[in-house]
């Protein structure tokens, strides 16, 4: 049998893991000498109070997990005989991924006959949570590992993100994202456009006075990038900052109409260390990233 | 010195204290010449605090009246404050010019400096403009008697200052509007009475004010109470001098003394000249080091301060001796409000000097402030068009480092143009074209007091009323604050823009602040509002729109 694994870096919530049957690996943060494992060390995520202590200063900080951690989460299925499909964040803003390359080679060795399957969603939070309920989708329908991967091949590039955030120190800090101006624009109403490009890395592509053109702009990607935009989710995560999110799904509506599938997610707390409060990314089916 | 065929430098010395004196005691009277009903740039206090500094330079009024008069003029030189201040000090340095050399200065001698003070007066003014200080001195030199002795050639430049100074609003029609004559101008003819008087022997009794040094640290008592913890210790500073009767001065190895401050204190710097050790060091316990160097010698100067109680900037200061390796781009800005102070710290300026309307920093001021940096490029934004001379001057004197004076007029250009230097960028040239570009699309408004009556672009201005305006264009008048400010938004076009940033000052309560975020944010719907606490004098709202 096939297991479907993801993580908690790519938004997906237990009540998803639940319906679909995804087992769910979680991704540690920091905060001060406490390191919390989401839907472990809390049932839900409370976002806003989340958010409101990095409002007040705090600065969590997130590190990879052990080869120990992977082998725990990834043996028990090689044991019983079952394969493993993981779908996962981007390789490209973690090192975690060579870790587990070292835990899943060793349990292959270990177990021959069993197969890992992997597919790099080549994003985040919301990129990486519309992926992998596409994928969730084939699964329960039934699709073998071999389709499922078939189909990321071609359209994991067609899923880009774009984003915005209100303070760049978390940014900068993290080192995550390239091409980002060293000042301190978040401070004059200065939003820098990011987006993940092909390689799953984190790119400033120009930047926008005020929030209310930078969100003009990223529903102007939807616009002009879009693909097939109503045959797919339309997705919008953000980092508590749900007026944003209003004006977002009011724009979008108004140009795709009502019937627009788009669901609204809660950037989660690993992720969200990195990008700190008030920012919104958008992520939709595209011509490419 | 009733008789005055020739003029020596004593005379001089005694004329500037003079000139001085006078200008005190009517700096008031000049500041209010205004001809905007809100309170800016005081000319008076920055005339007078620039002629100070050039009393100060005199010390003991030793040399020849060309080396008096230079003294006098690179005092002044370092401590111009404002446009009007940076102007004076260019007058007096064209006065010393014109003096060089000159040991005793007869009527001629003097009136040819003052043709050279006039050259040099209206070289400091890049487009000079009449029914100013300028055309006040150039027309009193002009009308002035240099064929008699100097007692008359005295009395008729100040006749002739006088008629030029009445006729200001006829060349000015702001002046004329504002029903005032040149306020730098009348500064000018009080500085010269005074120099007249004694000129005449009419020294007035009452002493010069000490100068306080322009970067004085400001101490405020109240941040050390009966319940406060030494926190950073004390900032001791004293001049040793090494004593025969104590140590070998031959032999002597000053290392004893630095290894022993390194032990106790931080932040240590020493050094030996001759017999003399200076040391700077912070610590706890100032009087066990004193103890310990007395038996290498004696103290010349002890400075000791409670550190706590230092003004950020002084703390800036000390640490300056703290070698900070070379950065490619240094920032200094002007802005008065500790909340503006910070916001401005927080954006990356490194060294923000505390001046603004009410208080002009002078070109010393900008001096200590580049010192303090260690940076290839130091770009600078005085925020202030008043400001923006001195800042100028100190460009010109400064060698170490690549200074640009930005053309920042308001804090809201200042603000963005400090947010947008991105230190990323190699290129110097493309930094501050960056800059210029976005502080050209930044307009600042500001609400404040009005001190008289006055009619704006359509509004009608009471005494007394909260007035908004932008530059010196007044956009709207009220009883009630918050309408002056939310009809300065709808004047200012904000419906137009896409950020506002709000920073109210030190008399407005930060309720009233969020009930005009509130009100706002209803009215424009696309306008991203942030508001700042700037704790800033005079002004209750800074409304910076990009």
């Amino acid at each position: 049998m096939l297991v479907f694994f993801s993580d908690t870096d790519c938004d997906i919530t237990p009540k998803e893991c639940a319906e679909y049957g995804i087992k769910m690996i979680s991704m540690p943060y920091t905060i001060g000498d406490q390191v919390v494992y989401p839907y472990v060390d809390f049932e839900e995520f409370d976002d806003h109070k989340f958010y409101d202590m990095l409002r007040a200063g705090t600065m969590p900080t997130t590190s990879a997990m052990s080869e120990e951690a992977y082998c725990q989460y990834f043996e028990p299925e090689f044991q019983a005989g079952n394969d493993i499909l993981y779908v996962h964040f981007s390789s490209g803003t973690s090192n975690t991924f060579t870790i587990m390359g070292q835990a899943v080679d060793k349990l292959l060795a270990k177990y021959p006959e069993r197969k890992f399957y992997h597919i790099d969603t080549l994003g985040i939070t919301a990129l990486s949570y519309n992926i992998v309920l596409e994928c969730a989708d084939m699964y329960k329908a039934g699709k073998t590992a071999e389709e499922i991967l078939e189909w990321a091949k071609v359209e994991v590039p067609k899923f880009p993100m774009y984003f915005f955030a209100d303070d760049l120190k978390f940014f900068r800090r993290s080192g995550r994202v390239s091409g980002l101006a060293a000042t301190m624009g978040g401070l004059i109403g200065i939003r820098p456009i990011i987006y993940l490009n092909d390689e799953g890395k984190m790119v400033s592509i120009g930047k926008e006075k005020g929030r209310a053109k930078a969100l003009a702009r990223l529903v102007q990607y939807v616009e002009e990038l879009g693909e097939d935009v109503k045959a797919h989710r339309v997705l919008i995560g953000h980092t508590d900052c749900p007026e944003i999110v209003e004006e977002a799904k009011r724009l979008l509506k108004e140009k795709f109409g009502d019937d627009l599938n788009i669901m609204v997610n809660a950037v989660n707390p690993t992720i969200g260390s990195h990008c700190g409060p008030n920012a919104i990314g958008i992520c939709f089916h595209a011509k490419h990233r | 010195m009733e008789k005055t065929g020739e003029l020596d430098s004593l005379t001089f010395a005694a004329m500037l204290r003079q000139g001085a004196v006078a200008l005190g005691k009517e700096k008031n009277t000049v500041n209010d010449l205004n001809v905007f009903p809100i309170p800016d740039g005081d000319t008076g206090d920055n005339m007078h605090m620039t002629l100070k500094a050039g009393c100060a330079a005199l010390k003991d009024n030793l040399g020849t009246l060309s080396e008096i008069s230079s003294a006098a003029s690179s005092g002044m030189l370092l401590g111009a404050r404002g446009n009007s201040g940076v102007i004076l000090s260019r007058i007096f340095a064209g006065l010393a010019k014109g003096l060089q050399g000159v040991i005793v200065a007869d009527t001629q001698a003097f009136a040819k400096a003052m043709s050279s003070a006039v050259t040099e007066a209206y070289k400091a003014v890049p487009v000079p403009v009449e029914g100013t200080i300028i055309t006040v001195l150039r027309e009193g030199a002009a009308g002035a008697d240099a064929s008699a002795d100097l007692n008359l050639y005295f009395e008729t430049l100040l006749s002739a200052m006088q008629i030029s100074l009445d006729h200001t609003p006829e060349l000015l029609p702001v002046l004329k509007d504002a029903g005032v004559v040149d306020s730098g101008g009348a500064g000018l003819l009080c500085i010269f009475q005074g120099m007249n008087d004694a000129l005449c022997g009419r020294i007035s009794e009452e002493e010069l004010a000490p100068v306080s040094t322009p970067s004085a640290p400001v101490v405020e008592l109240d941040k050390f109470d009966e319940n406060s913890t030494l926190e950073f210790g004390y900032c001791t500073e004293f001049l040793l001098r090494l004593m025969r009767s104590k140590i070998d001065l031959e032999t002597f190895d000053e290392q004893v003394i630095i290894d022993y401050l390194n032990q106790v204190g931080e932040s240590v710097v020493a050094f030996r000249e001759g017999s003399i050790v200076k040391v700077h060091v912070h610590t706890f316990t100032p009087g066990v080091i004193l103890n310990e160097m007395q038996q290498y010698g004696e103290f010349l100067t002890i400075k000791i301060e409670n550190m706590s109680l230092q003004h950020h900037q002084s703390v800036n200061q000390n640490n300056a001796s703290f070698k900070k390796p070379q950065q490619q781009y240094g920032i200094v800005a002007v802005a008065s409000g500790e909340g503006l102070i910070n916001a401005f710290r927080e954006l990356g300026t490194d060294e923000v000097i505390a001046g603004g309307q009410t208080m002009n920093p002078s070109t010393q001021d900008f001096l200590d402030a580049f010192a303090r940096i260690n940076a290839q490029h130091i770009l600078v934004f005085p925020n202030n068009s008043n400001i923006k001379m001195a800042a100028d001057q100190a460009a010109g004197l400064y060698d170490k480092a690549d200074i640009r004076v930005m053309p920042s007029t308001t804090i809201g250009e200042g603000y963005y143009g400090v947010g947008s230097v991105d230190r990323s960028l190699n290129d110097i040239e493309a930094v501050v074209e960056s800059v210029n570009e976005i502080m050209q699309s930044v307009s600042t408004g500001m609400v404040s007091t009005a001190i008289r009556d006055a009619e704006g672009e359509g509004v009608t201005v009471h005494a007394g009323n909260f007035v908004g305006y932008c530059g010196k264009r007044i956009l709207s008048a009220s009883e009630n604050r918050l309408e002056a400010a939310k009809a300065l938004c709808e004047r200012l076009d904000a419906a137009s823009r896409d950020v506002l940033l709000v920073f109210f000052g030190q008399d407005v309560p930060e309720e009233e602040a969020e009930k005009l975020v509130a009100d706002l944010t209803a009215t424009y719907k696309n306008l991203e509002i942030m508001l700042n606490n700037g704790t800033q004098p005079v002004y209750d709202y800074i409304f910076v729109l990009c």
